[in-house]
C-alpha cells in the first residue's frame, strides 16, 4: 500500500511529460500578415498557408475593409496547393478582416477568420467585420459556469473550513466528494461551450461549417481565449484532485481542489470588464476575483446546506449552519465592498444606474442580491436564534433551498452583466484610447 | 513548439501498450499472482486517470477545430471517471461487479466520439481508416466490461479486453495523417507526406 503514492506520481509524471497535439487534417500554418498583427506597408496581398495541401472553394479568401467593403481578388493556389492567395486592393490604414474556407486534405470544410491593422492596431477576432455581439446564449453559458464555480467552492469551504471538527458522515461525505468531482468537470465543459459560442459568433458558420471552423485565432489572440485554455488544463487538475480525494477517502487532497478551483476563478477576472476596459487596474481585477469567489463561496454555501447537510448529515445540521451564518457576514461584506467599487469604476455618474442599460441591470441585480440578503437575515434572525436553543426549525430546509433559488437567480444577473457592455469612460481628446470590449 | 499529428498518436500509443500490458500480465499470471504486490492492481487506473489529464492538455491545443477540441474533451473525461472508478474497485470503495458498466460506457462514449470526428469514409486515408477502426474496436472493447459485470469469474472478459487495448496501440502507432490505405487515397486528400 505504501507504493501507491509512487504508482500514482509515476503516472502522473507520464502525463505532464509528454505534452502533445494530435490532428487529422490540414490546419493552418502561418499567414501573411500575420494573425491579429499591425503592418506599417499596406500588403498587396493575404497569403495563408497549410500544414497540408488543400484545394480551394468558392470563397476561400475574403478580405473586408472595417466598413464592410470587399477588398480581395480572386484566389490562387501555390506551392503545389500548400498556400492560397488572393490579391488586395490600395488599402488604406485601417482594420481589415481575412474570412477564409478550404477544401482540407481530409475532404473537411475548414474555416477561420482573423483580422490584422494597417498602420493601426489590430482589433480582436471576436470584433472581425461580421461578428455579432453576445447572445442570450453567452448568458446562458456564463450562468452554468457561475453555477458550476458556486457548487464546487461553497460545499468545499462548508466541509473543509467550516465541519473540519465534526464528521458529517458517510453519506454527507460521499455527496460533498460527488459535488466537488462533478462541479469541476462541469465547470471545464460548461467554459468549452462558452468558449465555442464566443468563437461562433464571430465565426458566423452554419453547423456543419462550425465543425471544423478553426477557433486557434481566439484561443490564442485573446484574453478570454487564453484564460480558458489554462483553466481548462487548471481545472482538469482540480478534477484530478477531487477523484483522488475520494478514491483513497482523504479529504485533506480536496484542500488542493479547493485552492486552486478559486485561483483559476481569476482567469475570468483578467479576461473581464475589471481587466480589459480603459481604466482597469491591479486592483479592479483583483475586487473582481474577490467578488467572484467571495459570492460562488457565499451562494455555493447556501446550496451545500441545503442539498447535502440539511437531508444527508442530520448530526451536522446544527454546527453547519451556525458556523456558515457567521462565515456568511464576512462573505456578503466582500461581495458589497467589491462589487460598490467596481460599480463606482464603471459607473461613476450616480445617474449611469439608470441611464445606461449596464446600469440598469446592476439595479436589478443589487435588488435580487437584497432579496438574499432578506432571506439570510431570516435565517440569521429566526432560524440561528431557535438552533442556538437547541431546537431544530423542519422548515429550515425548505427556506435553504428557497434562498438558493434565489441564488441561482443572482447569478443569472451576474452573467448578463459580465456579457454586457459597461458605459466607455471618458477620456482626454488627445491620445484618447479606443474603448475595449470586455474578453477580447 | 507542437509535435507532428503522428507523434502525438504513438505517444497515446505509448500508453495503451503500457496499459495492455499490464492487463496481459495479470491475465497469464493470474490476479493472485499478480495481487501479491498490491501496488500492481494500482498500476492501470492510475495509468488511465493520469492519461486523462494529459488529455486536457491535447484539448487545449485542439482548438484548430471545433470537433476536435470536443473530441478530446470527451476523452479526457471518459478516461478520469474510468480511471477514477477502476481505482475505487481496487480500493475497495466500490464492491459491486456492476461497476465495470462505468468502464464499459466510457469505451463506448470513447468509440462514439472516435466515429463522430472522423466523418471521412474508411478508405479515404490512413487516419480516416484508423479512425474508424479504434472507434469500433472501442465500442467492441465495451462488451468485455459489461460481461465481467454479468459473470466477474470468467477469464475471457480480462483476456479480451487486454487484447483489445493492445489492438488500440498498435493501431495508433500505424498511424500517418495523411497516408494511403491499401494503396487507396482519395483524390481530395492531397499529396502524402
Amino acid at each position: 500500500m505504501r507504493r501507491l503514492p509512487i504508482a500514482l506520481a509515476g503516472a502522473l509524471l507520464v502525463a505532464v511529460v509528454v505534452p502533445a497535439v494530435a490532428s487529422a487534417h490540414a490546419t493552418l500554418g502561418s499567414t501573411s500578415p500575420a494573425t491579429q498583427s499591425r503592418v506599417e506597408t499596406a500588403p498587396r496581398e493575404v497569403r495563408l498557408r497549410f500544414d497540408q495541401a488543400v484545394t480551394i472553394v468558392p470563397r476561400s479568401i475574403e478580405v473586408f475593409a472595417a466598413d464592410g467593403r470587399l477588398v480581395s481578388g480572386p484566389v490562387v493556389a501555390a506551392d503545389r496547393g500548400r498556400e492560397m492567395v488572393t490579391r488586395l486592393q490600395q488599402l488604406d490604414r485601417g482594420a481589415y478582416t481575412v474570412r477564409w474556407r478550404e477544401l482540407s486534405a481530409d475532404g473537411h470544410i475548414g474555416s477561420g477568420v482573423y483580422t490584422f491593422g494597417v498602420g493601426v492596431p489590430a482589433p480582436p477576432p471576436t470584433e472581425a467585420v461580421g461578428a455579432s455581439g453576445m447572445t442570450w446564449k453567452d448568458d446562458v453559458a456564463r450562468w452554468a459556469a457561475f453555477v458550476a464555480l458556486a457548487a464546487l467552492l461553497g460545499p468545499l469551504v462548508l466541509w473543509l473550513v467550516l465541519l473540519r471538527s465534526v464528521d458529517p458522515g458517510p453519506r454527507a461525505r460521499k455527496a460533498f466528494y460527488a459535488t466537488a468531482a462533478v462541479a469541476s468537470f462541469a465547470v471545464i465543459d460548461v467554459g468549452i461551450l462558452a468558449f465555442i459560442l464566443r468563437s461562433s459568433n464571430a465565426l458566423q458558420l452554419g453547423f456543419l461549417d462550425m465543425l471544423y471552423g478553426d477557433l486557434s485565432p481566439f484561443a490564442e489572440k485573446t484574453r478570454f481565449g487564453i484564460a480558458f485554455l489554462v483553466m481548462t488544463v487548471g481545472f482538469g487538475v482540480v478534477a484530478l484532485f477531487a477523484l483522488l480525494a475520494w478514491v483513497l477517502d482523504r479529504p485533506g487532497l480536496l484542500w488542493v481542489t479547493l485552492g486552486l478551483g478559486s485561483l483559476l476563478a481569476s482567469g475570468w477576472s483578467l479576461s473581464g470588464h475589471q481587466a480589459t476596459e480603459p481604466n482597469s487596474s491591479a486592483l479592479t481585477e483583483l475586487a473582481d476575483w474577490v467578488h467572484l469567489v467571495a459570492g460562488s463561496v457565499w451562494l455555493g454555501g447556501v446550496f451545500g446546506l441545503a442539498v447535502i447537510v440539511w437531508p444527508l448529515a442530520r448530526d451536522a445540521r446544527r454546527d453547519a449552519f451556525l458556523r456558515f451564518a457567521r462565515l456568511a457576514v464576512v462573505l456578503i461584506g466582500l461581495v458589497v465592498l467589491a462589487g460598490t467599487y467596481m460599480a463606482v469604476v464603471r459607473l461613476p455618474d450616480l445617474s449611469d444606474l439608470w441611464t445606461t442599460s449596464y446600469g440598469r441591470i446592476l439595479l436589478v441585480k443589487v435588488g435580487v442580491v437584497g432579496l438574499a440578503l432578506a432571506w439570510g437575515a431570516f435565517h440569521h434572525l429566526v432560524v440561528r436564534p431557535r438552533l442556538e436553543r437547541g431546537e431544530m426549525p423542519r422548515v429550515a430546509g425548505r427556506t435553504l433551498l428557497g434562498e438558493s433559488a434565489v441564488a441561482m437567480a443572482v447569478l443569472v444577473l451576474a452573467a448578463v452583466l459580465v456579457n454586457g457592455s459597461p458605459p466607455a469612460p471618458e477620456t482626454p481628446a488627445s491620445g484618447a484610447v479606443p474603448a475595449i470590449q470586455a474578453g477580447r | 513548439m507542437e509535435p507532428r499529428p503522428e507523434i502525438a498518436h504513438w505517444w497515446f500509443a505509448s500508453i495503451f501498450l503500457l496499459l495492455g500490458l499490464i492487463l496481459l500480465a495479470e491475465v497469464i499470471v493470474g490476479p493472485t499472482v499478480f495481487g501479491r504486490r498490491p501496488w500492481r492492481r494500482y498500476l492501470w487506473p492510475a495509468t488511465a486517470l493520469a492519461s486523462g489529464v494529459l488529455l486536457w492538455l491535447v484539448a487545449a491545443l485542439s482548438t484548430f477545430s471545433m470537433l476536435h477540441l470536443i473530441a478530446h474533451s470527451i476523452w479526457a473525461q471518459a478516461a478520469m471517471i474510468a480511471g477514477a472508478v477502476e481505482l475505487a474497485v481496487v480500493r475497495g470503495l466500490l464492491r459491486r461487479p456492476a461497476w465495470s458498466l462505468v468502464t464499459a460506457g466510457m469505451l463506448a462514449v470513447s468509440g462514439a466520439s472516435f466515429l463522430v470526428h472522423e466523418q471521412n469514409g474508411w478508405l479515404f486515408s490512413r487516419s480516416a481508416f484508423l479512425h474508424h477502426a479504434i472507434g469500433w474496436v472501442l465500442v467492441a472493447a465495451a462488451l468485455f466490461p459489461i460481461g465481467k459485470a454479468i459473470r466477474p469469474r470468467l477469464a475471457i472478459w480480462s483476456t479480451g479486453f487486454a487484447v483489445t487495448v493492445i489492438v488500440v496501440a498498435v493501431l495508433l502507432y500505424t498511424d500517418r495523417d495523411v497516408a494511403p490505405i491499401f494503396g487507396h487515397l482519395s483524390e481530395f486528400a492531397g499529396e502524402s507526406k
